[in-house]
């Protein structure tokens, strides 16, 4: 039998500072582990300890991944320290996916907050790599500060160039430094003046709780319908396959029936935004 | 139904017979309480088969309070060969607490290796009660105070000894094998088993009506109703928050896992957890679904009389009426159960 507790040795290729508490690693595990976007892995500092993870990198590159992390914590600080050629320890992956088939054909709305860009990256590139099969993709993306904003180089240039067409931007910094010229706002004001089909879209949040739940609020304001929003629920997924029991969430387990959850599933549940 | 008698020499025999093949415990009494010992040479010379459970739980057994789960980063070890355990004297209310550990570790994907390993190789040899503590309540849940289910054999004490029934394939080649220790039963035996299973009965639902509990199919309604209630400040007023209802369950699952180095490679452990605790469902962030104590006295009341009916069909409680003599804080889950209805 297969032990679910045992951890892939892993290699750290490549360390990447977004921002003064975000890094983003890249990292080749001995074994390949195949994600789709949404899902999630744990990360071992080998004798120290673990961590869930979303990957931040595409789900089509097949042998690396990448997870972009902010220093929060004990085992959050150890990753921080670790450098090109580190050893950790990677499992899974875990969870349910973004449902990729439901968003085809439809205006797809991303908003993301600081670190919770790192799912919305993995989920926006897989989108971007099917363009064809989706009427367009808008990435409303919010960071406190510009020199907060993550993948700077993808966000503020690369991406912009994907497909001029279908794929937008709206970028928000809460507050402004001398040089932004752009939005200056909470990503809820981004929210505003939609230029698509609410009856056709569908719209992925992640980010802090404290955004998850007004952007939600937002999103039901400007007409969307609990049914067509996706929340990331990053609670305490421990184990990472429905038994250390620290990530329930009323009937659901974050880690195996999330952490992608649509909103009209989960709008019930008591303390879904702490 | 396959029933056998067995008398008291001829079952400690067979537990000495057993211990060449598997670490036999069966329960001791120290004080007023039982608690689980290993069997050596004295055999079940000390051991108390009937009265009630241990202050233990069965769970232990298959699901450590300290487990290493994985050694990672080293050369493979071969697993160190353990004997299995034989558990004899176990009681009904351990045993239906295998409906939740089964559904927790035992399904798949991700199935825990040490817990099917442990549910494959272990053996049980399970008695009926033969009295009930003050805080036992299984039957207001729907739990017989005799084992049901999740038992190899069972042992029913009669006279001077018991009537053994066969529960499972491993049971019944148990007996098989060790068939010059058991012998026909004929009545007026079965008879007399089913009088004092139902005398032991009608005498503990007499005392659990002085507890008001709810009846059995009411509780997750009414558990629904007093969710947004005062009902868990006022109940978590005397909780000082120590877990220990957590680990002294028979029914409660979760856990932590830390890591370690050792001499080559690092370790895994695995360790009970209390979702009492502040930093349960805390993460990194300080993000903390339930921050008060009486949310996370909620919660352990949600799981085990709302999640676990909706995933299960039974209760995550199996009215053993452990977590009431272990609390500090004098918190009787009887008491909660009847104040739903309050």
């Amino acid at each position: 039998m297969e032990n679910p507790y045992l951890p892939v040795k892993t290699e750290v290729l490549e360390v990447i500072e977004e921002s003064s508490t975000i890094k983003t690693f890249r990292l080749k595990p001995e074994v390949p582990l195949y994600f789709k976007a949404g899902q999630f892995i744990e990360m071992t500092i080998p004798g120290k300890g673990e961590a869930p993870f979303t990957p931040s990198s595409s789900p089509y590159e097949k042998d690396k991944l990448e997870i972009t992390i902010m220093k929060a914590g004990k085992i959050t600080g150890l990753i921080h320290n670790l450098k090109k050629g580190d050893i950790v320890g990677l499992r899974g992956p875990y969870g349910k996916e973004y449902p990729l088939s439901e968003f085809e054909g439809k205006d797809i709305l991303l908003v993301g907050g600081g670190v919770g860009l790192a799912p919305l990256r993995a989920l926006f590139l897989a989108l971007a790599h099917d363009i064809e099969k989706y009427k367009s993709v808008l990435f409303c993306c919010g960071s406190k500060t510009p020199s907060d904003i993550i993948y700077k180089d993808f966000i503020l240039d690369k991406w912009q160039n994907l497909d001029k067409k279908k794929i937008k931007f709206r970028i928000t910094v809460d507050k402004k430094d001398d040089k932004w010229k752009g939005n200056v706002g909470l990503v809820t004001t981004t929210l505003d003046k939609l230029e698509l089909d609410l009856n056709k879209s569908v719209a992925i949040v992640c980010g802090p709780p404290i955004m998850m739940k007004f952007g939600t609020f937002k999103l039901i304001e400007v007409g969307y319908k609990p049914e067509q929003i996706y929340l990331s629920m990053e609670k305490n997924m421990s184990c990472g396959f429905g038994k250390c029991g620290h990530c329930r969430l009323g009937d659901f387990y974050a880690c195996k029936d999330g952490p992608v959850f649509r909103y009209d599933k989960i709008s019930h549940i008591h303390e879904i935004w702490d | 139904m396959e029933l056998y008698f067995i008398s008291k020499s001829n079952l400690n025999r067979l537990a000495l017979a057993l211990s060449k093949t598997y670490k036999v415990f069966a329960p001791v009494k120290t004080g007023d309480n039982r608690y689980f010992k290993k069997i050596g040479e004295e055999g079940l010379e000390t051991a108390v088969i009937g009265e009630i459970r241990a202050v233990e739980p069965v769970k232990s057994f298959y699901f450590p309070a300290r487990a290493k789960v994985a050694e990672y980063f080293s050369k493979e070890h071969p697993a160190e060969e353990e004997k299995p355990i034989a558990i004899i004297g176990a009681k009904s209310c351990d045993l239906a607490s295998f409906r939740v550990m089964d559904y927790v570790f035992g399904r798949d994907p991700f199935k825990d290796p040490l817990y099917i390993s442990r549910r494959e190789e272990n053996l049980i040899i399970s008695s009926d009660c033969t009295c009930f503590g003050e805080t036992c309540f299984c039957v207001a849940i729907g739990i017989m105070p005799y084992p049901t289910e999740n038992f190899d054999i069972n042992l029913s004490e009669i006279d001077c000894g018991y009537i053994a029934e066969a529960g499972s394939a491993k049971g019944k080649s148990v007996i098989k094998e060790y068939s010059k220790l058991f012998q026909p039963v004929a009545e007026p035996y079965p008879e007399r088993r089913e009088a004092s299973r139902k005398s032991l009965k009608e005498d503990l639902l007499e005392h659990v009506k002085k507890s008001s509990i709810p009846p059995k199919d009411a509780i997750q309604p009414l558990f629904k109703k007093k969710f947004d209630t005062n009902l868990w400040e006022e109940t978590a007023k005397t909780c000082v928050e120590c877990g220990a209802c957590n680990m002294i369950c028979p029914a409660c699952h979760c856990f932590v896992i830390k890591d370690q180095g050792k001499k080559q490679g690092f370790e895994r452990l695995r360790l009970w957890d209390s979702c009492l605790l502040l930093s349960f469902a805390r993460v990194a962030g300080g993000a903390n679904p339930r921050k008060l104590l009486s949310q996370r006295l909620r919660n352990r009341f949600d799981k085990k009389f709302n999640f676990f009916p909706d995933m299960i069909g039974s209760f995550g409680c199996t009215g053993c009426g452990r977590c009431s003599e272990a609390c500090p804080g004098k918190i009787d889950i009887r008491k909660v159960l009847s104040n739903l209805q309050a």
